[in-house]
Parts: structure tokens; C-alpha cells; sequence
């Protein structure tokens, strides 16, 4: 950047140079135009009046060979009768007055008179008028070039200075692991810099904060295989231990329990991971809520039919929301599933209807509910009631509530009908039609 | 040895309770915080398996409860928190070990019996009260230097009334470390399995007091018989 600077501001301190050099040659050749047209004529009119001879006029002029304008005087007849500088080609005037002579020596700038039949012409180089402009222009050009350097150095040291703090903090930021997420410091930074300072201490603070909810995630997904796999160990070793048959097949058929168990969290660890809004991909398209509604029903039909439950749809047909099925399919699931297993006897309800806008579904069953105050912890990650049946990961309402909130809707638990049994209800927005 | 065992999970519950009664412990199973506060004021147990995160009553504050309480019955915490900070916490709220899960069965019940040994101020595994051995590891028996195969209740009993040795023990005392919550107990259950264990060891070995109870004496020691002579 330091040196970046340096050659911007230099080439634009020499380009002012050339800039200012330029006008001025070209204001001198002006003025050097007229004034030199002013002594050509003045020369010539001098000539007219002195009324020599082509004779007289050569003896005046004789020795004066380094004057720089040509003299010629030529006759009626275009013969030329005398020329200060014979090896000096102009051609013959074509009038009276000014006029530009291209030759092979040349361009010239001629001015021609009448005098008593014969024209005298007197003559001068163009290039006598430049030199004198150029001249000039250089000298407009010198000054700038001669503190070129010192500009440079000033400029450099300046720059230099000003472009510290920023190496400073470049520095900060180069030094931070990525465990060190504190924000940089914005004291002695230009306000220039400040904006750039600050959203980069916004975004180390969103990542920090991101940073540590994955890292509680995985502790707590750590944490919460622990416990599968103690069961899973514990059972293992009672089938190794096994005395007879009986008691293996027995110990083998709990181990199966432990590995669905553990199975169970597994995916759910990976479903609630899916959820997570850095991981969002799926594209979002029209679903059919109570289609999937009916789908997951007839799904877990077999496993209320097996613990005994009653399991009831009233499905009313709706208008489709837009979303991922996938994740609606698993946000479904896990609430059925949920209501299922923590239901010991009586019925699951599964209702979908139109509210509004809103496509709501509800889950209700005859379990032991969930106590008003806990309603708002069990969507924690891995919050388990102090009543929980075994089994569950702790994580089912976690990820509906996630789900929920990815398609714009809400999850609200109430008591079921008669005070009894817990009743979760989804909204989700409708598609605009 | 009667133990409790306070563990919410149910596959980790049923599983640790059903091994460590095949190492031939009685044990008694509870779920919570709360029932662990109520089990322990029963004063029947001697070991106290206690996991940390519990429903209704976290186990570290029931811990230092008992502790303030003067309650000192051993406790060795079954936790999957595993940060040496809560080791420290564990230990300093008056844990007398730590297990960290995933645990296994046979480490579990090492560390009970290092524990009530510690308790019993012994530092071996193998107890030697005159002719009798008992390796509370092998749960082997020898009575002058030969191994006599005892039953688990036998074991129980005589591992019971060897642990303080001299101590008298009431038959209801040994029913409580022999048989848990739920299970039946037949009126002289103590009295068959007393007797079992005289007729395989000694018949002086165990002494019945009446209105003391039962005790081991530990110098029946150089042959009675030829003490006699």
C-alpha cells in the first residue's frame, strides 16, 4: 500500500509537471509567434525605409552571417537579386505578408514586402521560436522534477506513518488463534478504519459465538452417547458372562434394546445436525403437510398398535406450505414418535385443519404431560424431564422447534383435553397463493 | 453387600443392578434424587453407587447433604461427567471414588470392594481372621487353608459378619444385607444359611447370642479339639 502510494502520488506530481510544462511551451510559442513576427516585420519595414540597393544591401549585411533570419530580395521578374544566406533555399513569396515556407531545411515563417518593384522577404527558422518556448517549458518542468526525490521520501515517511496502526492491527488479527475470538481494539484507529475494525469485531463475535455453541453441541453429543454406551458395555458383559442359554439369549435380547437405543440418539444427533441453520441446502418447495401428516400415521401405526394406543387421525385437506419435506417429515416423527413413547395407555390424536393463514397441526395424547414450568426447557438440546421415560435423546422437541422456526412457524405445548396428557401444536405459515 | 444403586437410565439400571447381584451383592435399584434421600435414611446399605445427573435432586448436592448430615456411608459416583473438575467436585463433596462411564462390570465392583475395604481399614482384598480366609475379589473361601465352596448367600452372610469381626449382627441386620427391597425372605432364612456355613467351616465359628445376635469368633482359631486334649 506504502509503496502503491508512492508511485501514485509521484506520477501524479510529474504528471502535473509535464501538464504545467506543456501550457507553458505552448503560451510561449504563442507569444514568441508574435513577437517574433513583430521583429520580422519591424526588420523589413527597416529594410523598405533604409531604400538600399540590392548592392548597398549586401555590403550592410556582409560579416553578419550568423544573424538568424534569412534576407532575400527578389526581382519583378521572381529572379532572385540577393540572399543573406545563399545555401538557404526560400522559396520566392507568393504576396505580401505573412506566410510558412516549407523547405528541405525546414519550415520558416516569411514575411514579404513591395519595395519599388522588388519584394524583400525576410525569413526566420520556426525552430528559433521553439527552442525559446521549449526553453522556457523546461524551466516550468525543472522544479518539479529537482524535488521529485524529496516529495518521494516525504511521502513515504508520511504514508509510512499513517499506515503503522493499520500493521498493528493487521498484526493483532494475524496473531489470534482461533481460539481467541476477542474483539481487536479500535483505540488510536483513524475513523477511516473504524467501520472495518468494527465489522470485523462484529464477525469474530458471531463466529465465537457460533464456535462455542458447536463446541456445546459436541460436548453435549459426546456427553449424551456416554450413556448408550454404558448400557450397551454393561449388557455386552452380562452376555458374555452367561451361564446357559436362557440366560444369554435374555441378556443378547437387551443388548438389541441398548444398540436401538443408541441407534435412536445416533440419528437423532445427525437429524438435529442437519437442522442447524449453517448446514441449510435443501431447496424449499411446495409440501403437502397433511399428506405427510397421514404418511408418518400410517408409519407408526404398528408401534402404537404394539404398546396398545390408539392412535387417531383427522386430517382436513389444506392448502400446501413451502419447505424442505425431509425435514417436515422428520419434524412429524418426532412428535408422533415422542407422543407414542411417552404415553403408557390411551389414545394419540394427530389433528391437521387450516387456521388463518396458518397450516397448524396437533399432536395430543393421554401420557403424563409435561408440568407448565417445564414446558419452556424441554426444548432444549438434550433437556430431559425429571419424568422421562428412558430411551428418548433428548433432543426430539429441540429439533421440531428448529424445524418449525426454519418454515416461519412456532411450536406451542398445552395441556391435553380434560387438563390431561400433553398437547403440541405446530403452525406453519401457508404459501402465499 | 448390600448396595444402592442410583441410576436414572434404565438400560444402564437394570443392567448394572443384574451384574453386580451375579458378583453376589444385593441390590437395591432407585431412580432419583428423592428416593435416593429417603433409601439411605434406612441405614441398610453399604456401598451407594451414585450417578451425578439425576431427575428431581442432582446427586452432588444429595452428597454433601449426607455429608453435612454426618451420614458417612460409602459412596463411589457412576458419572458420564468426566472433566477433571467435576472429579475434584465429586471427591470433595465426600466421594470415596469416581467412575467415569462407560464403566465396566468388573471395574464397578473392584471399586466397592476397595472402598468397604478402605472403610474396614484393610488394605488387602484377602481377609484372615485365625483359620479363616476370604478373598473378597475371588469371593473364594478357605478354612485351614482348604477352599470350602460356599453358596452366594452364604458368601454374603459370612463376608458380613467378617467385616467387623467380634461385631454382633442381628438376624434382622443380616437379612437387610442379604436380601433387597422386593425380594422374599423366608422367616429363618439366616438361621439355614448359619447353618450351612457351620456345618462347611466350624460349628464354633459362629457364635448366637441371644439378644445380641450373631458374631464371628475370631479365635476359634488352633483346633478346638486339641485344645482340648
Amino acid at each position: 500500500m506504502r509503496r502503491r502510494l508512492l508511485v501514485w502520488l509521484l506520477s501524479s506530481v510529474l504528471l502535473g509537471g509535464f501538464a504545467a510544462a506543456a501550457i507553458v511551451f505552448y503560451q510561449a510559442r504563442m507569444q514568441s509567434t508574435e513577437f517574433f513576427d513583430y521583429q520580422l516585420r519591424q526588420l523589413a519595414l527597416t529594410l523598405r525605409d533604409r531604400d538600399y540597393s540590392v548592392r548597398e544591401l549586401a555590403q550592410a549585411l556582409r560579416g553578419q552571417q550568423d544573424l538568424d533570419f534569412v534576407i532575400q530580395v527578389w526581382g519583378p521578374d521572381g529572379r532572385l537579386l540577393y540572399g543573406s544566406h545563399p545555401e538557404i533555399e526560400v522559396p520566392a513569396p507568393e504576396g505580401t505578408g505573412f506566410s510558412d515556407a516549407v523547405t528541405a531545411s525546414g519550415n520558416w515563417r516569411v514575411f514579404a514586402i513591395w519595395h519599388r518593384g522588388l519584394t524583400i522577404q525576410v525569413a526566420q527558422h520556426k525552430l528559433a521560436r521553439e527552442a525559446l518556448a521549449l526553453g522556457a517549458a523546461l524551466r516550468t518542468l525543472l522544479p518539479f522534477v529537482l524535488v521529485l526525490p524529496l516529495l518521494g521520501f516525504l511521502i513515504w515517511r508520511l504514508v509510512g506513518r499513517e499506515v503503522r496502526f493499520l500493521e498493528t492491527t493487521a498484526r493483532a488479527v494475524a496473531k489470534r488463534s482461533p481460539e481467541s475470538l476477542e474483539p481487536i481494539s479500535d483505540e488510536a484507529v483513524p475513523d477511516e478504519i473504524r467501520p472495518l475494525v468494527a465489522s470485523l469485531n462484529d464477525l469474530l463475535a458471531r463466529l465465537g459465538a457460533a464456535l462455542s455453541q458447536q463446541r456445546q453441541f459436541i460436548a453435549d453429543a459426546a456427553h449424551e452417547l456416554r450413556t448408550p454406551l454404558t448400557a450397551l458395555r454393561l449388557q455386552l458383559q452380562l452376555a458374555q458372562r452367561a451361564r446357559d442359554d436362557d440366560e444369554r439369549q435374555k441378556a443378547l435380547a437387551t443388548l438389541g434394546e441398548g444398540i436401538t437405543r443408541a441407534t435412536h440418539v445416533v440419528e437423532q444427533l445427525l437429524a438435529m445436525a442437519r437442522q442447524d441453520p449453517a448446514a441449510q441446502s435443501a431447496e424449499h418447495k411446495p409440501v403437502d403437510l397433511s399428506g405427510v401428516v397421514a404418511e408418518v400415521v400410517e408409519a407408526e401405526r404398528p408401534v402404537a398398535q404394539q404398546k396398545g394406543l390408539n392412535l387417531a387421525l383427522d386430517s382436513r385437506p389444506m392448502a400446501d406450505i413451502t419447505g424442505d419435506r425431509v425435514a417436515l417429515r422428520a419434524m412429524v416423527e418426532n412428535l408422533i414418535d415422542n407422543a407414542i413413547r411417552y404415553t403408557p395407555s390411551g389414545s394419540v390424536s394427530v389433528r391437521t385443519y387450516v387456521e388463518g393463514t396458518q397450516a397448524v397441526l396437533e399432536v395430543e395424547d393421554t401420557g403424563p404431560g409435561i408440568p407448565a414450568a417445564e414446558r419452556e426447557r424441554v426444548f432444549d438440546r438434550f433437556y430431559r424431564g425429571a419424568d422421562a421415560a428412558a430411551g428418548g435423546s433428548g433432543l426430539g422437541l429441540s429439533i421440531v422447534r428448529r424445524i418449525a422456526e426454519r418454515h416461519g412457524g412456532q411450536v406451542e405445548l398445552a395441556e391435553g383435553a380434560g387438563g390431561q396428557g400433553l398437547l403440541a401444536r405446530v403452525r406453519i405459515p401457508l404459501s402465499p397463493s | 453387600m448390600r448396595l444402592l444403586l442410583v441410576e436414572d437410565d434404565s438400560m444402564i439400571g437394570a443392567a448394572a443392578q443384574q451384574g453386580l447381584r451375579q458378583e453376589g451383592h444385593t441390590v437395591d435399584w432407585v431412580r432419583d434424587g428423592k428416593e435416593a434421600e429417603v433409601a439411605v435414611t434406612d441405614k441398610v446399605h453399604d456401598v451407594v453407587l451414585l450417578d451425578l445427573g439425576l431427575p428431581r435432586r442432582d446427586g452432588l448436592s444429595l452428597l454433601r447433604e449426607w455429608r453435612a448430615k454426618g451420614i458417612g456411608i460409602p459412596v463411589v459416583i457412576i458419572t458420564a461427567r468426566d472433566a477433571v473438575t467435576d472429579r475434584i467436585a465429586g471427591l470433595d463433596a465426600g466421594a470415596d471414588d469416581y467412575l467415569v462411564k462407560p464403566f465396566d462390570l468388573d471395574e464397578l465392583s473392584a471399586r466397592v470392594r476397595a472402598v468397604t475395604r478402605r472403610r474396614a481399614g484393610r488394605s488387602a482384598s484377602v481377609m484372615k481372621i485365625g483359620a479363616l480366609e476370604i478373598d473378597a475379589a475371588t469371593k473364594r473361601v478357605k478354612w485351614k487353608g482348604e477352599e470350602v465352596a460356599l453358596s452366594a448367600r452364604e458368601y454374603a452372610l459370612l463376608e458380613a459378619l467378617a467385616d467387623r469381626p467380634g461385631a454382633y449382627l442381628t438376624r434382622t441386620q443380616l437379612e437387610e444385607r442379604l436380601y433387597g427391597w422386593n425380594e422374599e425372605i423366608a422367616s429363618n432364612a439366616v438361621e439355614v444359611h448359619i447353618h450351612g456355613l457351620r456345618r462347611k467351616l466350624a460349628s464354633e465359628l459362629i457364635k448366637n447370642v441371644r439378644g445380641l445376635g450373631y458374631t464371628l469368633d475370631p479365635l476359634p482359631g488352633p483346633l478346638p479339639r486339641e485344645r482340648e486334649k
